[in-house]
């Protein structure tokens, strides 16, 4: 025991951080290494991977048109999707963190919202149809209401679904990171607040907010990098019509164009790294730590 | 002896705790290993269409044989061909995707003489005709011209037969357009009508690029817009015309969805979300047994051809090399041919199939008679009435009609790039 | 704690998290309603006349994929990725208290690891064991492959369990002469244990509902995401909602009757004047 009390700090954060640090060398960094290499592969449609280190891979992708369009939908929908899921995370994380007392009642909550992913998205995918589509759900019970005529179309198989199933699927991913910033916050500063007779919008504004603002950065992180990564939701409720970067590289994979596809995703990641980074150093998630 | 077993037991106890964990897990969730006629196992990997459990526990009864399936979608049998050949000892997989797997050089070409019923497999794929000698239509990757190997090891196609075969035929059909009848309301008798403007936001195509473009072309062929040398192996400018076309027609609200997998497309069908769309025959039968109308449409420009194959890995030697040769040879030989013929399929050897199908079943589906009694899956539901006939007839005037085949084209970056270019337009 | 007195817009708040929860559910109620179709329905309305037919054919043999031994997987599965994420988040997570060389290259890889499509990664590792010779399992590849899609979740939630996390309260225990593995197991833990409990939740969800990582690296048999993927390459029946109506029914009664025990015990406790078990 005394001996473990001796070990310096530093060295037994090395040990703490190992597990990961190997798991991801193995698993992760290993792989896009390859993926990496392969990028720089010739690429014939019936010889699929020529060694080689050539760089038409990356200029295919640059000199696209549709490169610069289809990033800009994924962007889009990145932006939009991060708005939605914030304010809503937010107030639910807020709902959850503060307004209800116990933590049994909280895990609760928790739970009841992820039931719903313990159906799996294969079908929950499917489901989609019979909810939104022409002679779905929605659409019988507007029309036996009288609110519309007609079928409405552009609930399923356009952006508008596309941006449902995103805040459906990653609202959650806000909520947690938030919720958990917001159990920090030591209820007496709030009180304090509140003596001092500052408003509700007042608390949430300068105690609340600049709080839980890691919370909100990683869950930022969180939803940003999977729209842009995303194709699957993309694909089934856009009906296939609707572009996406993860959706091209699957597509070129789906013919077997390693070396397109690798240089797509390297160009995917940096994009998307850059745009973490930045958002890093607007809010630095590891202060105070 | 038994000392050894203890001290290794004791050591097992002081391993890693994830290692244990892993290692109970397996224990517990293996099914008993049952060691004891030393079974082989062959792991078949490949789409859900032809991947019954009936044909595996048939395959065990008869000829002891466990079959493991590894069912994945295409793209992931696909890839698994050629980045893990290791991971599967047989692979049933389109033979158009064959263009692209063989170079890789991880299947081995299967030796003629060991197929029992390889003077009886249909023409089509022995010979690229019919079995009355006209030839099959050779647009697209037609399935004889990958069907041979110049060597056991090869990565390069023969041009004629040899004695090495790539794959051996599992499953295979011609594609047409699937309608709802009751929705439409009128005859359909070309492909053209895909683009029909009257069907805007109801109509579908393929969601795997170069066979949607091939759909396209079909339309813009019959509407008389694009002609093509050959409709599954476009030049660029070709593609160019045809993307054009899609995406013309993509602003003007023509499509509702593409589909990928056999069941979107039964539920695109079904919901009515779309009423004209490319489809497959068990596809329309799904469809028509949830007693919705939905007609399999025959049309003059004829037919999409496709077929699907087993391969053997290199790796597989011995033992488990024999066994496939068991299971491919049991495949043709007549229970698995009826079984798939029966789900609307076809299958390579006819005459063998047709012994253990009843003539009631073998009129309806292969001769494109009326059904004189009920026509039943074979899990026993009904599928078709009395008096019913199959869309399109016989397998001769459906066969016969093929105008094209599902294809990897010359030029697939471009096209892949182009289709790209599509779906962001 | 002024435990009568509840916070402004209770009513809205409640409001909104109930609308969301309906939202949620949303998918589930057609999948619950369809999986009461008839047994000649399909997965998509008009439904064909009302039966528990599908729940009897879940139990049945299926002629395409096998759901039951992919379920168990994916359960498995499941489990062994929650200990895990958690484990290795929470040393992770507690090493990032203190600077150490390297500390912003691991969190980026976790960041990127998020990022790269899960198809290019599965490909990665899939090749990658192939390459080296290495057999591909659930257990092995598939356990590695499903890590480096939850640890980044893991790691980022530990960020924000310890932000502000008071120091005090470790040097405390350690002035009382705790150990550093005392202070964690006593100190620490208890105060994080929900937030554990919530990472281990999402560890758990998220392996078992993956998909695209697990593709290429799973080895010879399915997990259950991937099973119920690949029989969407066949006829697919309304068996599949009802594989998702029992689970999301079985959930319910777990949560209910832990929710009914507690609330019991509590009552017992209060009745018999303990304070025990209190937080």
């Amino acid at each position: 025991m005394a001996t473990v009390r001796k070990t310096p700090a530093n060295v037994i954060a090395y040990l703490q951080a190992f597990p990961m640090a190997a798991i991801f060398f193995i698993f992760f960094i290993l792989p896009i290494c390859m993926v990496v290499v392969v990028s720089f592969f010739d690429y014939q449609t019936y010889d699929i991977l020529i060694p080689d280190f050539v760089f038409f891979n990356y200029v295919d992708v640059f000199s696209s048109e549709t490169t610069y369009r289809t990033y800009w939908a994924t962007v889009r929908f990145c932006v939009i999707t991060w708005a939605i899921t914030l304010v809503l995370g937010f107030t639910i994380a807020h709902f959850l963190a503060f307004y209800l007392k116990t933590v049994p009642t909280q895990l609760v909550c928790f739970l009841i919202c992820t039931i719903p992913f313990w159906t799996s998205n294969v079908i929950r995918m499917i489901s989609w149809i019979p909810f939104l589509g022409r002679n779905g759900l929605i659409n019988q019970a507007l029309m036996s209401l009288g609110i519309v005529d007609a079928p409405q179309e552009w609930l399923l198989y356009s952006e508008f679904a596309v941006m449902l199933g995103y805040v459906h699927l990653y609202t959650l991913f806000m909520i947690v990171p938030i919720f958990n910033s917001m159990a920090r916050i030591d209820k007496s500063l709030i009180e304090a607040a509140k003596d001092q007779g500052a408003s509700s919008l007042q608390i949430l504004t300068n105690v609340v907010i600049p709080l839980t603002k890691p919370g909100i950065a990683i869950g930022s992180i969180f939803v940003l990098a999977i729209v842009m990564g995303d194709f699957v939701t993309v694909s089934v409720l856009g009906g296939g019509q609707i572009p996406s970067i993860g959706k091209s590289i699957q597509t070129e994979l789906s013919y077997l164009q390693f070396p397109p596809a690798a240089a797509n995703a390297v160009v995917l990641l940096g994009i998307t790294i850059l745009m973490i980074v930045a958002l890093i150093r607007i809010v630095d998630i590891r202060k105070e730590l | 002896m038994s000392k050894k077993s203890i001290d290794r037991r004791s050591f097992l106890k002081t391993t890693a705790a994830a290692a244990t964990t892993a290692v109970a897990a397996r224990s517990m969730l293996a099914a008993p290993a049952v060691h004891a006629q030393e079974a082989v196992t062959l792991r078949l990997a490949g789409t859900g269409v032809n991947a019954y459990n009936e044909i595996a526990d048939k395959a065990k009864e008869d000829l002891g044989l466990n079959i493991e399936y590894t069912t994945l979608v295409s793209d992931d049998v696909v890839r698994r061909a050629v980045t893990q050949p290791t991971s599967f000892d047989l692979l049933d997989t389109e033979y158009w995707m064959l263009k692209k797997i063989i170079p890789a050089g991880n299947i081995l070409g299967m030796d003629t003489k060991r197929i029992k019923y390889y003077d009886q497999i249909v023409p089509i794929f022995t010979k690229g005709e019919l079995p009355d000698g006209t030839p099959i239509s050779n647009q697209g990757t037609a399935p004889f011209e990958v069907s041979y190997l110049e060597e056991e090891g090869g990565k390069s196609f023969a041009t004629d037969a040899t004695e090495f075969m790539t794959a051996i035929p599992t499953v295979y059909n011609a594609d047409t357009l699937g309608i709802r009848p009751d929705l439409i309301g009128r005859p359909i008798e070309s492909w053209a009508e895909l683009l029909n403007p009257e069907f805007k936001g109801k109509t579908a195509i393929l969601n795997i690029p170069s066979i949607g473009i091939m759909d396209a072309a079909m339309v813009m062929e019959a509407m008389g817009e694009v002609t093509y040398e050959d409709k599954g192996n476009m030049t660029k400018e070709e593609i160019d015309q045809t993307i054009a076309r899609l995406i013309e027609a993509k602003a003007q609200g023509q499509f509702r969805a593409f589909w990928k997998d056999f069941n979107e497309s039964v539920n695109l069908m079904a919901s009515g979300e779309v009423v004209i769309q490319s489809m497959w025959s068990p596809a329309v039968t799904a469809v028509r047994k949830q007693g919705i109308a939905c007609t399999y449409q025959p049309l003059r420009e004829g037919y999409r051809a496709w077929a699907a194959g087993l391969t053997v890995p290199t790796h597989l030697t011995g033992k488990k090399l024999d066994a496939a040769y068991d299971f491919v040879n049991w495949y043709l030989s007549g229970w698995v041919g009826a079984f798939l013929n029966r789900q609307g399929y076809y299958t390579a050897v006819l005459d063998t199939a047709k012994e253990y199908m009843s003539d009631n079943e073998w009129a309806f589906w292969m001769e494109g008679e009326k059904a004189t009694a009920p026509i039943v899956a074979p899990g026993g539901e009904e599928l078709e009435p009395a008096g019913a006939t199959r869309d399109g007839g016989s397998f001769w005037e459906r066969m016969g009609r093929v105008a094209c085949w599902n294809a990897v084209m010359d030029e697939d970056r471009y096209m892949v790039r182009k289709w790209n270019e599509f779906i962001a337009s | 704690m002024a435990r009568s007195e509840r916070p402004p817009y209770f009513p809205l708040m409640v409001t909104i998290f109930a609308i969301f929860v309906v939202f949620l559910y949303a998918p589930i109620i057609t999948i619950v309603i369809l999986s009461f179709q008839g047994p000649e329905g399909g997965l998509t309305f008009p439904m064909r006349g009302v039966s528990m037919h599908w729940f009897v054919e879940l139990f049945g043999p299926q002629s395409i994929g096998d759901i039951w031994g992919a379920f168990r997987r994916s359960f498995a599965l499941g489990l062994m990725v929650m200990v895990c994420t958690v484990v290795i988040s929470l040393m992770a997570g507690l090493a990032y208290r203190h600077r150490f060389i390297g500390a912003t290259g691991l969190l980026y890889v976790a960041i990127a690891s998020l990022i790269m499509p899960s198809v290019v990664v599965s490909l990665g590792i899939g090749a990658g064991f192939e390459l080296a010779g290495i057999e591909r399992n659930w257990y092995t590849s598939g356990l590695g492959a499903h890590l480096t899609w939850t640890m980044p979740f893991g790691l980022l939630i530990m960020f924000a369990v310890f932000n502000r996390f008071d120091p005090a309260f470790e040097e405390a225990a350690r002035d009382q002469g705790a150990s550093g593995w005392q202070t964690i197991r006593y100190v620490v833990i208890p105060i994080i244990l929900p937030s554990l409990i919530g990472i281990a939740l999402f560890g758990f969800t998220l392996s078992y509902d993956e998909l695209a990582r697990s593709s290429q690296a799973i080895g010879a048999v399915n997990t259950l995401p991937l099973e119920l993927q690949a029989m969407q390459t066949n006829a697919t029946t309304p068996v599949i909602y009802a594989l998702g109506t029992l689970t999301t029914g079985l959930s319910f009664l777990v949560i209910f009757v832990t929710v009914a025990a507690a609330v019991i015990v509590r009552r017992r406790q209060d009745r018999h004047g303990s304070d025990a078990g209190k937080a």
